[in-house]
């Protein structure tokens, strides 16, 4: 083989390493992050169970459509209630827009009755780049083999329109619906949409 | 139990709401965003019974501010206008100038920075009569971002008069969003794509470039946007190698966007993508 093409091997493969993003059907990558009460969450230890991971950025409009409205919070209850263990992630770096200190995390939650199983602090951005998490809200579903079964938008309608929500399918009731009942997710990918995540430049 | 208190706090909200509601719907109502100004032009200053003309909505976005093509990429969301026109009156569809790529490390968008026009041309109904005048409104939506992003709705309109003279004028500003249309694929390209593994491959025997080409896809989550586009050469002109995206389950039959080759080229790509099995398809291409 060529010393050329030896050198393009190696680019494609360091490329390839670093712009790998899990997809869909794979592992989910394992993770430990700080919570907003100073409690360190493995993704490990919630083997068993469903996972959801929902990227979150209080200051975005596609955010606060979610919350606002309340319909963020109603599927944070509505799925812990049901065994589900669900993550808010913020990857906001300092300065940024959606950056909070832990107690700026709980004073928001308490505020807007948010109940997500714990808000996860990731000002590093390593559990957003891990993901290759793009905007806020972006949402994962990891299934109790640990294997992730949604990527993508929180629903089918790409606006920062509250009036829009009753009329959208939710993508994340979904797929935990159908994952419980032991069916293929129908829609186990989509474009995630709203406002980038406001990683460290 | 509500004692008086308690309606005392239910009036001073109601009103409270009642403010924040009212001021909130007048600024959207007024040029309040300081980081754009939306405006509705006509290219005719007078309709012609039956005779189609352009109408515009054009964005002056402040330095470092932007909004989004009709894919806007990794965030973000294209504009969208909701006409409300007189009886008879036709809009056709919004003609997107080709955008520009806005990349940071690990995102790209795809929009535009300080000013665009999105030009919808509008058939009025031949019995109109002259002298009469026509009221255009639009309810354009909107969402400017910097590293932040604003989403808005403003409500437009602007009045023309009937004429029968067959007014032919064309306007600078719409001569120069027209030259930023992308125009059909001259007939001596030959264009195709293939479905690898992990990417696509256009096959563009166009000839030699001055620039680099851009792909961009109409569809949303056909290719990893912020994956750089690189070029290899083959007889006759370059391959472009596009990195699938992850979000892409289904196969793509085609592929249709905008291949930009410079500064004002842009050109409509609608190709059929032969799959994996076709190898033979994608090895005489090679030759």
């Amino acid at each position: 083989m060529s010393q050329n093409l030896w050198c393009g091997l190696v680019a494609a493969l360091l490329f390839a390493g670093s712009a790998y993003a899990q997809r869909v059907g794979d592992p989910a990558p394992a993770f430990q992050a700080t919570d907003s009460n100073g409690q360190t969450r493995r993704l490990s230890e919630y083997r068993g169970k469903f996972v959801v991971l929902e990227w979150h950025n209080h200051g975005c409009p596609y955010t606060r459509k979610h919350y606002e409205s309340g319909n963020m919070q109603r599927l944070q209850r509505e799925w812990t209630v049901r065994g589900v263990v669900w993550f808010t992630v913020i990857s906001s770096a300092p300065g940024q827009q959606g950056y909070v200190t832990p107690q700026q995390e709980n004073d928001y939650l308490h505020q807007m009755n948010g109940s997500p199983t714990a808000a996860l602090l990731d000002p590093q951005g390593d559990i957003g780049r891990l993901y290759s998490a793009k905007t806020t809200p972006h949402m994962f579903i990891v299934n109790p083999a640990g294997v992730l079964i949604y990527d993508g938008a929180i629903d089918s309608k790409a606006t920062t329109d509250q009036a829009d929500i009753a009329s959208a399918t939710n993508y994340v009731s979904q797929a935990l619906e159908e994952a419980m009942a032991g069916k293929p997710v129908s829609t186990p990918t989509s474009r995630p949409y709203g406002c980038s995540v406001k990683y460290a430049h | 139990m509500l004692d008086r208190s308690d309606f005392r706090w239910a009036w001073f909200f109601s009103v409270w709401a009642t403010w924040f509601v009212l001021s909130t719907l007048t600024s959207a109502e007024g040029p309040a965003d300081p980081h754009v100004k939306v405006e509705l032009i006509s290219e005719q200053d007078a309709i012609v019974p039956g005779k189609e003309f352009c109408l515009g909505v054009r964005f002056d976005l402040e330095d470092e501010w932007h909004t989004y093509w009709v894919n806007p990429g990794d965030s973000g969301e294209p504009p969208r206008i909701e006409w409300a026109l007189p009886a008879g009156f036709r809009p056709g569809p919004i003609q997107w100038p080709y955008p520009e790529r806005l990349s940071s490390a690990l995102f790209a968008d795809y929009g535009y920075e300080h000013q665009v026009l999105l030009i919808v041309a509008v058939r009025p109904p031949p019995g109109l009569k002259e002298g009469e005048g026509h009221t255009i409104a639009a309810r354009v939506h909107y969402l400017v971002c910097r590293d932040v992003c604003i989403p808005e709705q403003t409500r437009l309109e602007l009045t023309l008069p009937v004429t029968s003279r067959a007014g032919s004028r064309s306007d600078v500003q719409f001569e120069a969003a027209r030259r930023r249309l992308p125009q059909p694929a001259p007939d001596r390209w030959k264009i195709s794509a293939a479905s690898l593994a992990d990417e696509f491959t256009l096959n563009l025997i166009i000839g030699k470039l001055a620039a680099a080409p851009q792909f961009y896809p109409l569809e949303e989550e056909q290719i990893e946007n912020a994956a750089p586009q690189t070029t290899t050469t083959i007889a006759g002109g370059f391959r472009l190698h596009l990195k699938k995206s992850r979000h892409l389950l289904k196969p793509v039959s085609r592929l249709t966007g905008v291949l930009v080759v410079g500064a004002g080229k842009a050109y409509l790509v609608d190709v059929a993508v032969s799959q994996p099995s076709s190898k033979v398809q994608v090895q005489s291409i090679n030759k």
